[in-house]
């Protein structure tokens, strides 16, 4: 392994970069080229992946010859917070689902509520405590303050 | 002495107490709304132009501004708190900022962020009272191929903000591009990576990506080492400025004003740019750049000074043209008209009172916000002792209200959602984002300029050449990446031989 | 204001709560706020008509009618959230011409324009302005007629994007001249007046609106108006109909719609507070400030809104189609 990949950051990124410069430049495929007089508007995209493609080359390159500096600890998967990154994002996810059926007050409370539970401290009074001051204050700050055109119940829940 | 009778006058008129007081409501709710992540000035403004119906036209613009610069205040404050800037303009911001704030700076952040924007608004007014026709002459003489060289310029020093790997930093900017990208082209109307989805035809919302890279990406590092270190706050030192920072910030706040006032009377965009442009003359110029990017007190008040300046003078086009330069003063002008005027370069000679007023509120609005905010300070930093675990789930709420209200739109949450693990793996992966939301800002503006300046000179190139301005920053933009790019290519060749 | 409308808008959501099949009668309508969409950003001309309007009609039908920006795609963004609305008399829409224009524009569009509306009434007819860099050479509309039959497309004509007014303006123009100018699209009418000012572009069609300011101050010259009438606020602009483009016409016209399926009785609701909106003095005082007024009242009736509405698809069809621009 350490003889190939000499930092392994780089490599990660090198890669990355070259598939979502491939990822663009098939996207742009259906696009017009048009000419630079008259650029049509798969010009600019197709260039940008393909530069896109060779920094992630010479990134890549970079990454398989110059090594890594000594405190580098590496990418480190089995040290990502899984579980926060997953409730986090559900967290949102989830407040975007609510937030039309369901009204602000429940997709609030339910967002809060899911990205209190990411933290290792977490303990449902706060918990619900956090959730339940936040429904309060964005109702009185964004519904009745700024008179967001946002029900605190949504259709689905008898408001409008 | 022209300028000492117009503000008299202007000021006349802006001390009468109904006008201090919708000033400093002004000032007050811009603010508020400023540190709400997300809820920016267009929505507010929107919101409250129902109200102003009653107000006298003064009185109402006078209101309107002061929650536009107001607001453009408050969002340094989320910035440097919670790594959260609501706005292109505090991206730059929160960069050291926040490393500020981690190291338990977040009170001279703060404060050199208040100051610095007072003297800049202050300038700025004063080059707005004496200068405004004149300036607004030579916002005219950019055209499409100044602005694009304009906007390379910007590109090109963005690298700066990075504080690793030159190469690393420019993918990052082309991948920006790319993402502005999206949406519908502005020349054939043809949708861009939308995915067939109607509500990605006006591309990806900036707030969403910002909030999402930053604000949601830092929370997960944050509980990644919820057990091994303190999160956050170092110990809270002093919130005061030392004697050694404000000999520090001084040249730092005098050249980001300059900065910031010149770019803000370009309509086409140049008040974006400013803090950019203030963070990467300040480090180029610093005898400590290693420090830029870790929490450099520099860093804060130059962009800060910038954006400040640049929102003044950005009034320059819309009250002398009738001309607007983003969406704030397109609001500003529907105001004008709800109110009957009709906006248009005769507004300075046939309502002097309103032109004079509204300047000269501009100035005591200032000077609220830094009375207001300086006493606040201490509220904010006491805010960051709320134990982590505490205070995250409450900074996603504000994120998902904030992002939502930007257009009622649940696909731009979603889009928060996965920039947000998007984020998270670009910091993993040593790419700093900052880079990326610049080329996501000026990205599309780059190339609907290019596209132009080639369409109106029928495909001759040489116009980026043949005209001065335009050819000028060319020049200093190929000088600037030879001189970002040489260190790097040596320290690589070096590194190589130590193999 | 404020609070109370807050109030008013969370002790409602709790009614229902409580009673969730209630559903209101048709007698008790409105009982809660009104949404009306305008499908643009806040603050421009489109959103500004919304506003007047909806301030005169929320003191007609004693509820708040609430102003909700859905920008995005050309309009289409907000008209097809209508479109999915809940028929129930609490969300309309204010649109322009663009409603009846994307039914070609858009081949792709997820709602019929004709079919999955219902009509309420249409609501002012902005005109428009063909204007010039102050430095063009010609100095009247015949002029300016023959020069640009001449130089073809060495004329740079500046529009605020695919569908926008001026785009269509300028789309009729060169139908109607039998010639073809070079078009450069902008993201709004701000920067293409920025550069029309400036010198960079030539020739630009838009609404008395955002012209007015800029031709009393000489900045730009003015030729004729897209009118069949000449304009108040521009008494010596003559119409392209006098200097010999018969049929030449175009204004922006602005309706109001509500989803299909509205009840009858919610609409005739709504149609009555126009059609008061449209005779407040208030309303008409801010219209003329635009360089504009409010339809007659026979017109702002839901059935001439209909015919009306189905004439213009009908009439912009061709013109686009011709064109061949599209914006899908």
């Amino acid at each position: 392994m350490t003889r190939f990949v000499k930092s392994p950051k780089d490599v990660a990124s090198g890669l990355l970069l070259i598939l979502l410069a491939a990822f663009f430049a098939w996207q742009a495929l259906d696009l017009p080229m048009g000419r630079a007089i008259r650029m049509g508007p798969g010009y600019f995209p197709m260039i940008l992946a393909g530069l896109l493609g060779f920094l992630g080359l010479l990134v890549l390159i970079g990454g398989l010859t110059v090594p890594a500096a000594e405190e580098d600890a590496g990418i480190g998967f089995r040290r990502w917070p899984w579980q926060a990154l997953g409730l986090v994002t559900l967290a949102v996810v989830v407040f975007g689902l609510g937030i039309r059926p369901l009204g602000l007050g429940p997709s609030m409370g339910l967002a809060v509520f899911l990205s209190a539970l990411a933290s290792r401290r977490f303990n449902i009074v706060t918990g619900l405590a956090s959730a339940a001051i936040m429904v309060a204050f964005s109702w009185a700050v964004f519904i009745k303050g700024l008179g967001l055109p946002l029900p605190l119940l949504g259709p689905l829940l008898g408001g409008y | 002495m022209e300028i000492f009778d117009n503000l008299a006058l202007g000021f006349s008129v802006a001390v009468t107490f109904q006008n201090i007081f919708y000033c400093f409501i002004g000032v007050l709710l811009g603010t508020l709304i400023g540190v709400l992540p997300g809820l920016g000035p267009v929505p507010t403004i929107a919101m409250l132009l129902p109200i102003t119906f009653g107000l006298p036209p003064v009185s109402a613009l006078i209101m309107l501004a002061g929650i536009y610069y107001g607001a453009q205040y408050g969002g340094s404050t989320t910035a440097i708190l919670i790594n959260l800037p609501g706005e292109s303009s505090s991206v730059v911001t929160a960069i050291d900022g926040y490393q500020m704030a981690r190291k338990g700076r977040a009170g001279a952040a703060l404060a050199t962020a208040a100051i610095g924007s007072f003297f800049a608004g202050s300038v700025a007014t004063f080059l707005l009272a004496v200068f405004a026709p004149p300036l607004a002459d030579l916002a005219l003489k950019f055209g499409p191929p100044e602005y694009f060289a304009l906007m390379v310029l910007g590109l090109v020093a963005s690298v700066a903000l990075a504080a690793g790997s030159v190469i690393k930093a420019l993918a990052m900017v082309v991948l920006g591009i790319l993402l502005g990208l999206s949406g519908q082209d502005v020349y054939t109307g043809t949708p861009r990576f939308t995915f067939d989805m109607l509500e990605l035809a006006d591309g990806i919302e900036f707030v969403a990506l910002a909030m999402g890279v930053f604000g949601i990406g830092e929370i997960v590092r944050n509980l990644e080492d919820e057990h091994s270190r303190k999160v956050m706050v170092q110990k809270v030192k002093g919130l005061l400025l030392s004697k050694e920072d404000i000999r520090r910030i001084v040249g730092p706040i005098l050249r980001g004003t300059f900065i910031g006032s010149f770019l803000g009377i370009l309509p086409g965009g140049g008040a974006i740019l400013s803090s950019f442009a203030a963070y990467s003359i300040e480090k180029k110029i610093s005898r400590h750049p290693e420090e830029f990017g870790k929490g450099a007190i520099e860093a804060v008040a130059a962009p800060e000074s910038a954006n400040n300046a640049g929102a003044q003078t950005s009034f320059i086009p819309m009250l002398t043209l009738g001309i607007p330069s983003n969406p704030v003063m397109a609001l500003m002008i529907g105001a004008l008209i709800i109110q009957g005027i009709v906006p248009g370069p005769n507004v300075v000679n046939e309502q002097p009172s309103l032109f004079w007023g509204i300047i000269a509120s501009m100035w005591i609005g200032n000077l609220m916000l830094v009375v207001l905010n300086l006493p606040l300070i201490g509220m904010w930093v006491r805010l960051l002792t709320v134990p982590y675990h505490i205070l995250f789930p409450l900074i996603v709420g504000f994120c998902c209200i904030g992002v939502y209200s930007v257009n009622n739109n649940a696909l731009d949450v979603f889009t928060m959602a996965l920039f947000g693990v998007v984020g998270y793996v670009l910091v993993k992966l040593d790419c700093e984002p900052a880079p990326l939301l610049l080329g996501f800002i000026i990205g599309p503006m780059l190339e609907e300029y290019l596209r132009r300046a080639m369409l109106i000179s029928r495909g001759d190139p040489t116009v980026f050449f043949t005209r001065p301005i335009s050819a000028t920053m060319l020049a200093l933009a190929v000088l600037a990446l030879a001189v970002v790019l040489l260190p790097s290519v040596r320290r690589r060749r070096e590194e190589a031989f130590k193999e | 204001m404020k609070s109370f409308k807050g109030a008013a808008v969370a002790l409602a959501a709790l009614a229902l709560a409580v009673v969730p099949f209630a559903g209101a009668r048709a007698q008790d309508y409105p009982n809660r706020p009104i949404t009306m969409v305008v499908p643009f950003a806040a603050g421009g001309p489109t959103d500004t008509v919304a506003r007047l309007v909806a301030e005169s009609m929320s003191r007609t039908l004693g509820q708040q009618v609430i102003v909700e920006n859905v920008g995005g795609a050309g309009g289409t963004r907000g008209a097809g959230q209508v479109a999915k609305a809940t028929p129930d008399g609490y969300t309309v829409l204010l649109h322009h011409i663009g409603q009846a224009t994307s039914a070609t524009l858009y081949r792709k569009l997820p709602y019929n324009v004709l079919t999955d509306f219902e009509t309420v009434g249409l609501v002012t007819d902005v005109p428009m302005t063909m204007i010039g860099k102050s430095t063009l050479e010609p100095k009247t509309a015949a002029e300016l007629i023959a020069y640009v039959k001449d130089k073809k497309d060495a004329v740079i004509y500046g529009n605020a994007g695919v569908g926008s007014a001026s785009h269509l303006c300028g789309m009729l123009f060169m139908s109607a001249l039998g010639t073809q100018v070079t078009t450069v699209p902008y993201q709004g009418t701000g920067p293409a007046m920025n550069d029309l000012v400036g010198g960079q572009i030539d020739l630009m069609c838009d609404q008395t609106t955002n012209t007015t300011g800029q031709i009393k101050a000489g900045k730009v010259k003015a030729f004729a108006v897209t009118t069949k009438d000449r304009v108040k606020s521009l008494p010596d602009l003559p119409t392209f109909q006098e200097v010999g483009l018969p049929g030449f016409e175009v204004a922006v016209w602005h309706g109001m719609y509500a989803p299909k399926g509205t009840p009858k009785a919610e609409i005739d609701k709504l149609n009555a507070a126009l059609k008061a909106a449209l005779q407040d003095p208030k309303v008409i005082a801010r219209f003329a400030d635009l360089g504009t007024e409010p339809v007659s009242q026979e017109r702002a009736t839901p059935q001439v809104h209909k015919e009306f509405l189905a004439a213009e698809v009908a009439k912009w069809k061709p013109v686009i189609e011709q064109a061949g621009v599209f914006a899908d």
